[in-house]
């Protein structure tokens, strides 16, 4: 009965379905690119290859970002700590590319190269002027540039060079333009220190907070644990806030869907209550109703945004999107609760129909 | 013998806005099990309101209703609907066949509810003795009416109600399919003892009960 009375209106359980399905793929495609953007930046701040990074006073361990950056020369007294073998000062520029955030690093190549081992060229080579750029190879191929083109980052740069992707950013021009553009001479958003060896991260760690007790300091591995353990508190509210309104979207949907089923159903309601179904039974009879929209909804919408995520791939590859099977579950779950929560009502007002008025209804 | 249903004075008053109608105004009735009554009277006298509360589809509002030993004053709505699920079988005038089923499934549905499970030898039984098992895969609206009815019957009997409560049975027949549907109701009533209480305008319907009730103004006024 339940599969016969959702084929029997079959656009209203095409908009049925889609409804759950857009919900569900909402909440993974939102959860899934923003832990995407997260743990892709986590991954190339990892491949930058410190052990150690150092930021200023209070700022967001999440893309480094504060408005008071550090004064360089701390750069010259990191140098001096015991197991210190390299330093590198980074200026961050925040730039976005068709509204894809980028954080344009300003470095300096010598120290730079002493962290990190330096940039696989992938064409050209490094910095000739102050207005050279590098793109990484990923950026390059998603936005067409060609070496020796003119690119805009607020200013024109000259592209001097492509490199492997993979060490902190996608665009990287000299510290000294990057401390010019934004007004903050001998200024940097963050030092990434390279120890003698990783095994002397945390005594390194334990000198930095002796030398600048009030600075943000952080071992590579814990920045990797925190951005990647899908917890940040800065993001929870945004999440929270998009999951609820995908949830409600879903809710309302089927409540209304099953409301009008209830309606349009009030005469074989009382037939089934002539034949003797319980209260309990004609609640059931709707809330696997409501439950089967639901179960294919999901699986439209896990599908859909299967394929969603793979069209954003490729037409936009700086944009990672993680789909985890842990939110996928999760967006069924929240599916399948504000469902089963939606059609609960009309389930219920479904069950205290009075038997010979149902069965007097026209 | 104990009878099968006794009323003694029973009553129902409907509110309809601030207006009250007396539907029933003090109905004693007794009907013996196998016996098959015809209800007959004018529109509105309370035939259908009397079939709708020894259904246990509506609670009375004073008297006494004693269906197979149960007093449904004493019974609440949920003790009702379990004593319908076990013990009545309705037919309606207008079949009342769920339309997004197909005749098996409108038949099967009953025994799901009743929660005995499928009895196929019973299923086989009664399609074949209403001649409708050749049509069990069509939906209602691919169904004529007397073949409507006769599934609508099929339903009814296929849990082996004690009582089948029938409003008008040919009430939306031609005369041939009305007799076709009497037929089998006569056939129910020998064969197998059913007791049936059956509503109707028809005299000639009427006819084939046992014993006729007549009705008006919500009282029995000749049997």
């Amino acid at each position: 009965m339940i599969v016969e009375n959702v084929l029997h209106r079959p656009i209203r359980t095409l908009v049925s379905i889609l409804a759950v399905a857009i919900e569900v793929g909402m909440v993974m495609l939102v959860v899934g690119m923003t832990h995407g953007l997260l743990n892709e930046y986590a991954k190339r701040v990892e491949g930058v290859g410190a052990d150690v990074m150092i930021q200023p006073p209070n700022a967001s361990f999440f893309f480094g970002l504060s408005s008071a950056p550090m004064p360089v020369k701390i750069a010259d007294r990191l140098a001096e700590l015991p197991h210190v073998l390299a330093v590198t000062p980074v200026l961050f520029q925040s730039y976005s590319t068709g509204g894809v955030p980028i954080i344009v690093y300003g470095i300096d190549m010598p120290s730079w190269n002493r962290v990190t081992g330096g940039f696989v060229y992938l064409q050209g080579g490094p910095f000739r002027g102050p207005n050279d750029i590098l793109v990484d190879d990923i950026y390059a191929r998603d936005n067409h540039i060609r070496l020796g083109q003119t690119l805009n980052v607020y200013q024109d740069f000259q592209v001097v060079g492509i490199v492997e992707h993979g060490k902190g950013s996608r665009l990287f021009i000299p510290l000294a333009t990057a401390q010019d553009m934004a007004g903050a001479h001998d200024k940097a958003s963050i030092f990434y220190v390279k120890c003698v060896d990783p095994a002397y991260t945390d005594s390194v760690i334990a000198s930095v907070r002796q030398l600048l007790p009030n600075y943000t300091v952080l071992s590579i591995k814990q920045f990797m644990t925190l951005v990647t353990s899908n917890d940040l508190p800065a993001l929870t509210a945004f999440i929270t806030a998009l999951i609820a309104v995908a949830v409600c979207i879903g809710f309302l949907v089927i409540f209304l869907s099953m409301y009008t089923t209830i309606t349009e159903r009030t005469r074989e309601i009382g037939i089934l209550k002539s034949l003797g179904a319980s209260k309990a039974y004609i609640i059931q009879v709707i809330l696997r109703e409501a439950a089967l929209l639901c179960l294919v909804g999901i699986v439209a919408g896990i599908v859909g945004t299967i394929v969603a995520a793979r069209v954003i791939q490729s037409s936009f590859p700086t944009i990672s999107v993680d789909l985890t099977p842990l939110w996928g579950l999760r967006a069924a779950a929240l599916a399948l609760a504000g469902a089963l929560l939606g059609a609960f009502y009309p389930a219920f007002r479904a069950a205290r129909l009075d038997p010979v008025d149902a069965l007097a209804y026209e | 013998m104990e009878p099968l249903i006794a009323t003694q004075d029973l009553k129902k008053v409907y509110r309809v806005g601030k207006v009250e109608v007396h539907a029933l105004r003090g109905v004693d009735l007794v009907v013996q099990e196998g016996e098959f009554v015809a209800v007959v009277g004018p529109s509105g006298c309370g035939k259908s309101t009397l079939l709708h509360i020894l259904g246990g589809l509506t609670p009375p509002t004073s008297g006494r209703v004693l269906v197979d030993g149960n007093d449904f004053m004493a019974m609440s709505d949920a003790e009702r609907t379990r004593f319908r699920r076990h013990k009545i079988g309705f037919v309606f005038q207008r079949y009342n066949l769920l339309p997004t089923l197909t005749a098996r499934d409108n038949i099967r549905i009953a025994q799901h509810i009743q929660g005995n499970g499928f009895n196929p030898h019973r299923f086989a039984m009664v399609t074949e003795m209403l001649g409708i098992a050749d049509k069990l895969n069509r939906k209602p609206y691919a169904l004529s009416g007397g073949e409507q009815q006769r599934v609508a019957i099929a339903r009814a009997i296929i849990c082996e109600p004690k009582i089948l409560l029938a409003d008008e049975p040919t009430g939306n027949l031609d005369s041939e399919n009305s007799q076709i549907v009497l037929n089998m109701l006569r056939t129910l009533n020998r064969t197998f003892r059913q007791t049936i209480l059956m509503i109707t305008h028809n005299p000639e319907a009427a006819a084939v009960a046992d014993r006729i009730v007549r009705m008006r103004d919500g009282r029995i006024v000749g049997s």
